[in-house]
Parts: structure tokens; C-alpha cells; sequence
């Protein structure tokens, strides 16, 4: 007889539960179905994660969950971050489709593995205990490295692979031997046991300082931010196009809501301690980033290390939340949108960014090099409309979403009383702004080096002109997903 | 010192010269056989720690699994062990200030007395304690939610190590026993009507 | 706990000593005159061809791969074996006890099938 186990509540998961028992159906499907119907990976794919929108909006209550012995929860943020997810991967799928058919990469697997990394992220967004957001991370991590070797004939991405299998692995090692030393020193693996076992003070601090150290490590690895950020440009470089555009949007969320629980969450206790840490790498990255994206030709590798610089942003935000000694709630809230507002606008100016290096690549052709924005404007006046709209975001001009997400992310930090860090962050933001005002330089003042038109399906130019748009919109009205963000964090927390 | 204590530093020892080795030994096949070494050893101190469960899955798993084909890959690789140690004392300057510096922090660490004997004494079982049977109470009832993950992991490997590895050649000449048996008389012999001819026409 | 394990203990020390001692013993008691023709590998009276080591077919990567993977399976089944008597005795949670463990090997299954259809079990 087991005394004292009752049965999970399975209602909570239920949009994980469905993705699982959806994708073994495609991996049968796609099996017994052969060469002939490969339409059909591609369309349920889409099906279950429109399924997964549906569940999760259902049930959705406004309140925090636990279930799975609190090893899961689920409240408004991982809800929201969950429909954030799903866009982006149907976002991921439309831009993708004629590039990996070009390049007879769009095989059942590939959906597959994006299905598997979608859970993954879920994973990591519901997770409640260091164990659950271990066995997440992994989960994404073995099908990303995977899907960015999927092109078994390209000895860049093989290498691209290896070397994020490589540092991943090593990254992951990093995280579980923190988490292990915070088990040693609290006794639990769960999130709130954790926090509330560090608030009582009856812990050791220098064994949770040194678990935190290789904790914070792992997930700036997760996130790439300097000194983690090695691998970035290589894989972003090398990775197929449609497997970069994955890779640069959708596992930012999951690795966002890692952040938040782990050191919010779970870590609280220790922020004077992970605050100074952050502070580090934001800066160290926002500069970094920025410097060695204006040397790129590639604008693979261009965007990658813009990543780096915006990601230090987030951590600009997440950083600000406690100011000295004690905790201001409205502070904390304040500063912790700043970030999530961030991160949404970012993977919304990623997606447009690479969906936009995906269209202007046909056949065997990959326009990856800034040369092939030349003249776009005489190409297509209305993409590179939309790349303009795009690079002005990334650059932080106004009005744009990007002006406010960095906006936000500053009067967060100045609130917290980093003045000096906000000035640097400043300069190197402006200094930044040469390189994504080179590639609007190009698109309108250069020469075209060919003159090929534009050919993609009506869906993606509908959808990337929307992304366009959005990012234009948000701009102009940014309230509304500020307040959302705000909503969502305030209920959660 | 009593009967424990002696085991646990034999096997230590033990575990010790043998990650060495796995490290120093020149020809790959050795350090490969070294490295089971050292997971026997490390099997036997989880028993000594009475987490017999680890012990065996160690022991089945990474020896009994990983390691052989960790052995066959070794062996069947051209592997140039010249060219692998090129660059060996030109990094060893680095290599060796971050072991030191690890060792210095682990040190630093376990000199708290907070993972001492003090802090964790250890707790003495009886003959009927089963530590896979606590394994298993734990891992089936509030661990169900990563226990299946892992099946999900493990699906994933597969896909991948399918995705990545498998090729179809086109050039082996090979028999389907299937289609062999199948086969019938009609497939391989056709009697034809044929019209007489005269000789000599 | 430990005691159980005596026996083991014994069998791993005899086991030591039956397969060191015979070597120490003939290092010990053999004479040593070794020259180039005695160390260089016996090839059938031949001189060796080339280098024992080639290139090995990627496929058989795959099939230990994929043994090793099934072969993780023990880790889970063997503790589950052990508490299934308990779990199917509990009423609440008879059926789940049974079920997580199906749902388990479900995947793996599926896994093992797609692996099958995909010929990567074929040897060619």
C-alpha cells in the first residue's frame, strides 16, 4: 500500500498531454505514409499546434495550478508565454516551408523535432522544480542540435551542430551541478520550497552562492550572453536558415521564463548576489554584441550577435528589479514586464528579420550575405519597406517596438539606480545603430547585384508583411502589450 | 578502521589510478578500458553508500552498453594518436591552472563542513532495505511527470540518431528472402505457343 | 544493507586474484628475450597488409545507438517491477501504476516501430 499519493491532476497539462499524443501520431503517420503524401507531417503539425492554442486558451483561469507533485504549474504567465510560443513556431513553419523543399530538407522528422522542441519549451515554461526545467531544457536542446545537422551534406552545419552539441552539453552540466548544490543546501528541488528555504536564513549562503554561480551560468549559456555567447554566431552562421529562425525566437520565451523562475522564483533570496552577475554580463554583452556586429558581412552572423546585444538588454531588465534592501513591488513588476515586453518584441523583430532572409533565398541560393540586400528597394519596394521597418526596430529607432522595449528596459534600470550601466548601455545601443542602418543603406541607395524577382507563396509575403506591420503597430500603440505583460506578471508572481 | 572504511579507500585508490590512466594512457583502447575501471570503482563507493540501484544501473548501463560501443568506435576509427596529441604541452599551461583552480574551489567547498560526516552522518539500513524498491516508490508516484519526459527524451534520441545516420546505399547487391519465397513458377518461366517450322525452310 | 553484499565482495576479490595472478606469475617465472620477429603481430605467416583500423559503416553506430537506448529502458522497468505489487494493492491508484508504465513503453514502442518502417534496422 503507497499511503498519501493521490492521482495528478492531468487538466493543467492538458495541452502538453495533446502535443505528445499528436506528434507520436505524425511519427506513425509519416512513417507508413512515404514519399508520396509529405504534405501530411507539415499539415497536422500545423493542426496540433493550433489544437495546443485552442487548449491552452480554454483553459486558461487566471490562476496558478500545481500539479505532478508541484513539479508543473501552470498560471497566466506560462499560459501567455505558451501562446506566444505557438505563434512563433507557426510563424517558423510558413517561413520555413519553401526553403527546406528547396533544399529536400523537408522531411517528417524535421516537424517532428520541432514538434519535440516545442514541447520542450513548454516544458521549461511550466516547470516548478529544477528537475522538470532540466529534463525541458534537454528535451529542447537534443532537437535543436539535431535539426541544425539535418542537412547532413553541409560540413558547416555539421560543424554548426557539433559545436553547439559540444558547449550545450557542457552548458547543461554547469546548470545540473548548480542545481545540485542548491539541493545539497536546501534539501528540495522545488521552486517555492527553494525560496522559502533561503527566506528562514537556515542555509548554508556560501554553498547556494557557488550553486548559484554555475546556475547563472547554465542559463546565460541558454540565453548567450557574453562570456557564454561563443556559440551564437557559429550556429546561427551555420544552421540552415529556417532551423536559425527557430533557434532565435521561439526557445528565447522558454529561456526567459527559466530565467524568471529560477532566479525569481526559486532564487530570490540570493538576488543581491545573481543581480551583480547579471549587471556583468548585460553590459559585457550589450557591448560585445554590438562591436562585433558591425565587422559581420554575414547577416546570419550580423543578427546573431545582435541577439547577444538583446538578450543583455533583457538581463539589463531582469536585473533592476530589487533596488537595495528592500522590495518594492511596483519596482519589481515594473521591471520584470520591461523584460517580458522585451523578449516578445524581440522574437517579433527575429521572425521578421530572418523570415525576411529566408524570402529573398531561392533554390540552392541562400541570401545570407548583407550583398544580397542591395538594391531591394528596387526589387521589391515593399519588402524592403518591411526590412527597413524591421532593422529601424532592431536599432531602437522611434517609433518603433523596439524604441519601447529598450525604453521600458532603461527607465527600469535608471528606477533601480544604475545610472552609469544605462549610459553604457546607451552608447553601445548607438553604436549599434550603424549596423542595422547599413542594411536599410543598402536595400535603398545600393545597386542590386541580381535582379531576380521575389517569388514565395501568398501566405508567407501575407504573413511577413504582418510581422511588418506589427512591429510598426506595437510601436505606434504600445500600451496595450505593456499592460498584458504587466497583467500577466502581477497575477503570477 | 573498520571493514568499510578500508573497502571505501581500496576502491577510492582504485578509482583514482584509474581516471589517471583514462587521462595519461597513451593508446586509446587502454583508456577506454581504464575508464570501465573507473566505473566499477565508482559502482562499488554508491554501494558502500548503500544506493545499490545507481550502482547496478552504472554498471549495466555505462559498462555494459556505453562503453562497449565507446570500445567499437575506438577500434574501428582510424585514429591518428600522433596528430592527437600535437598542441598537448602548448595547452597544457592553461589546462592546468583551470584543474588547479577547480580542485582549489571543490576544496574550498567541502572544507565548509557543510557535506561532512558531521552534517550527513549516513544512515545504517537494515538487511531487508531495498533502495531500488525507495527508487521506485518515488519515481512512480510524485516523479510520474519526468519519468515520462524521459520516454520523450529517449523518442527524440531515436529520431535524431534515424534522422542523422541513416543512409540508403545504393550500390549493395542484396536478396529479399520475402520476394524469394514469394516468387512463383509463372514469374520465371513463360511457355510460349509457338508456331511449327519445317526444317530446312 | 551491506552485509547482503558480502558475498560479492568475496567473489570480486577471488575473481581479482584468478585473473591477476597468472599473469604475475608468468611475468614472474617466464624468461624475457623478446626481439622484433617474436613482438611483431602474427599475420598467418604474412606480413601484415595494412593498419588493423578502417573506417567502420555508419550503420553500425546506428544499431548501437539505438541499443542503447532500449537498453536504458532497465534503468525504469527494474524499479517499477519491484513496487508493482505495492502500487496495484493501493485502490486509488491501481490502474495508474499500471498505466504510466504502458504509456512509457507506448512511446518507445512507437519509437521502435518508426525505427523498423525507416529500414533502420535493415542490414543491406
Amino acid at each position: 500500500m503507497l499511503k498519501n499519493f493521490v492521482m495528478p491532476d492531468l487538466y493543467p497539462a492538458a495541452p502538453e498531454l495533446f502535443l505528445v499524443a499528436m506528434a507520436c501520431a505524425i511519427l506513425l503517420a509519416d512513417a507508413f505514409a512515404g514519399a508520396s503524401r509529405r504534405w501530411l507531417a507539415p499539415v497536422l503539425t500545423m493542426l496540433t499546434l493550433i489544437g495546443c492554442a485552442l487548449i491552452t486558451y480554454a483553459t486558461f483561469d487566471g490562476t496558478a495550478t500545481l500539479t505532478f507533485a508541484n513539479m508543473f504549474v501552470d498560471d497566466p504567465l506560462s499560459d501567455f508565454l505558451k501562446l506566444l510560443l505557438y505563434v512563433a513556431i507557426i510563424v517558423v513553419l510558413v517561413y520555413g516551408r519553401d526553403y527546406l523543399a528547396a533544399r529536400n530538407l523537408d522531411k517528417g522528422e524535421y516537424y517532428l523535432l520541432l514538434l519535440f522542441a516545442t514541447l520542450g519549451m513548454m516544458v521549461m515554461i511550466s516547470a516548478y522544480n529544477f528537475l522538470t526545467m532540466y529534463l525541458g531544457l534537454e528535451l529542447l536542446s537534443l532537437s535543436l542540435y539535431a535539426m541544425v545537422a539535418i542537412d547532413r551534406d553541409s560540413p558547416r552545419a555539421t560543424e554548426a551542430a557539433m559545436k553547439y552539441f559540444v558547449l550545450g552539453a557542457l552548458a547543461s552540466g554547469l546548470l545540473l551541478y548548480g542545481m545540485s548544490m542548491i539541493y545539497g543546501a536546501t534539501g528540495t528541488l522545488e521552486l517555492g520550497r527553494v525560496a522559502q528555504t533561503i527566506h528562514e536564513g537556515t542555509t548554508n549562503r556560501t554553498i547556494l552562492v557557488f550553486g548559484l554561480v554555475f546556475l547563472v551560468a547554465g542559463v546565460a549559456f541558454k540565453l548567450g550572453v557574453v562570456p557564454f555567447h561563443m556559440w551564437i554566431p557559429d550556429v546561427y552562421h551555420g544552421a540552415p536558415t529556417a532551423v536559425t529562425l527557430l533557434i532565435s525566437s521561439a526557445p528565447k520565451l522558454a529561456a526567459f521564463a527559466m530565467a524568471l523562475r529560477l532566479l525569481v522564483s526559486g532564487l530570490f533570496g540570493l538576488a543581491e548576489h545573481w543581480q551583480s552577475m547579471l549587471m556583468l554580463m548585460a553590459v559585457l554583452s550589450i557591448g560585445i554584441g554590438n562591436l562585433a556586429a558591425i565587422a559581420q558581412t554575414n547577416i546570419k552572423r550580423m543578427l546573431g550577435y545582435s541577439a547577444i546585444s538583446h538578450m543583455g538588454f533583457m538581463l539589463l531588465a531582469l536585473m533592476s528589479g530589487v533596488a537595495g534592501a528592500e522590495v518594492d513591488p511596483m519596482a519589481l513588476i515594473n521591471a520584470y514586464s520591461s523584460a517580458l515586453y522585451y523578449i516578445i518584441s524581440y522574437v517579433l523583430m527575429s521572425l521578421g528579420a530572418f523570415g525576411m532572409v529566408l524570402l529573398l533565398s531561392r533554390g540552392g541560393y541562400e541570401a545570407d550575405n548583407l550583398e544580397d540586400f542591395k538594391g531591394l528597394n528596387k526589387r521589391s519596394p515593399w519588402f524592403a519597406l518591411m526590412m527597413a521597418i524591421l532593422m529601424f526596430s532592431m536599432a531602437g529607432i522611434p517609433f518603433f517596438v523596439g524604441f519601447f522595449a529598450k525604453f521600458s528596459v532603461l527607465l527600469a534600470a535608471v528606477a533601480a539606480g544604475h545610472v552609469a550601466v544605462v549610459v553604457l548601455a546607451v552608447i553601445f545601443s548607438l553604436i549599434g545603430a550603424y549596423y542595422y542602418l547599413r542594411v536599410v543603406k543598402l536595400m535603398y541607395f545600393d545597386d542590386p547585384v541580381d535582379a531576380a524577382s521575389i517569388r514565395a507563396g501568398l501566405d508567407m509575403r501575407l504573413l511577413i508583411s504582418l510581422n511588418g506591420l506589427a512591429v510598426a503597430l506595437f510601436g505606434l500603440f504600445p500600451d496595450s502589450l505593456m499592460m498584458l505583460c504587466t497583467a500577466t506578471l502581477v497575477r503570477s508572481l | 578502521m573498520d571493514l568499510k572504511t578500508i573497502i571505501f579507500y581500496v576502491f577510492a585508490a582504485l578509482l583514482i589510478f584509474a581516471a589517471l590512466r583514462v587521462i595519461t594512457a597513451r593508446n586509446p583502447v587502454h583508456a577506454a578500458l581504464y575508464l570501465v575501471l573507473a566505473f566499477f570503482n565508482a559502482g562499488g563507493l554508491w554501494l558502500t553508500l548503500q544506493a545499490e540501484f545507481l550502482a547496478i544501473t552504472l554498471v549495466m548501463v555505462y559498462v555494459g552498453a556505453v562503453m562497449v560501443l565507446f570500445l567499437f568506435v575506438i577500434m574501428m576509427l582510424d585514429i591518428d594518436i600522433k596528430r592527437l596529441r600535437q598542441g598537448f604541452w602548448r595547452n597544457m599551461p592553461l589546462a592546468a591552472t583551470l584543474g588547479v583552480l577547480m580542485v582549489a574551489e571543490m576544496a574550498l567547498v567541502l572544507s565548509t563542513d557543510y557535506f561532512g560526516p558531521v552534517a550527513f552522518p549516513g544512515t545504517k539500513m537494515g538487511a531487508d532495505y531495498s533502495n531500488t524498491r525507495e527508487l521506485g516508490r518515488l519515481l512512480f508516484t510524485d516523479y510520474v511527470y519526468p519519468f515520462e519526459l524521459a520516454s520523450i527524451i529517449l523518442l527524440v534520441a531515436i529520431i535524431a540518431a534515424v534522422v542523422l545516420t541513416l543512409r540508403r546505399r545504393k550500390d549493395v547487391k542484396h536478396l529479399d528472402p520475402v520476394q524469394q519465397v514469394a516468387v512463383k513458377h509463372s514469374d520465371r518461366l513463360r511457355v510460349l505457343q509457338m508456331p511449327a517450322e519445317k526444317e530446312g525452310e | 544493507m551491506l552485509e547482503n553484499y558480502f558475498p560479492v565482495l568475496v567473489f570480486v576479490v577471488v575473481g581479482m586474484a584468478f585473473g591477476c595472478m597468472p599473469i604475475l606469475l608468468g611475468w614472474l617465472v617466464s624468461p624475457h628475450r623478446p626481439d622484433s620477429e617474436k613482438l611483431s603481430p602474427f599475420e598467418c605467416g604474412f606480413e601484415p597488409f595494412e593498419d588493423a583500423r578502417t573506417k567502420f559503416d555508419v550503420r553500425y553506430y546506428l544499431i548501437a545507438i539505438l541499443f542503447i537506448l532500449f537498453d536504458l529502458e532497465i534503468a525504469f522497468l527494474f524499479p517499477w517491477a519491484t513496487i508493482f505489487k505495492e502500487i496495484t494493492a493501493t485502490p486509488e491508484v491501481k490502474l495508474f501504476g499500471f498505466a504510466e508504465m504502458l504509456v512509457f513503453i507506448g512511446v518507445l514502442v512507437i519509437g521502435y516501430v518508426y525505427a523498423w518502417v525507416k529500414g533502420a534496422l535493415d542490414w543491406e
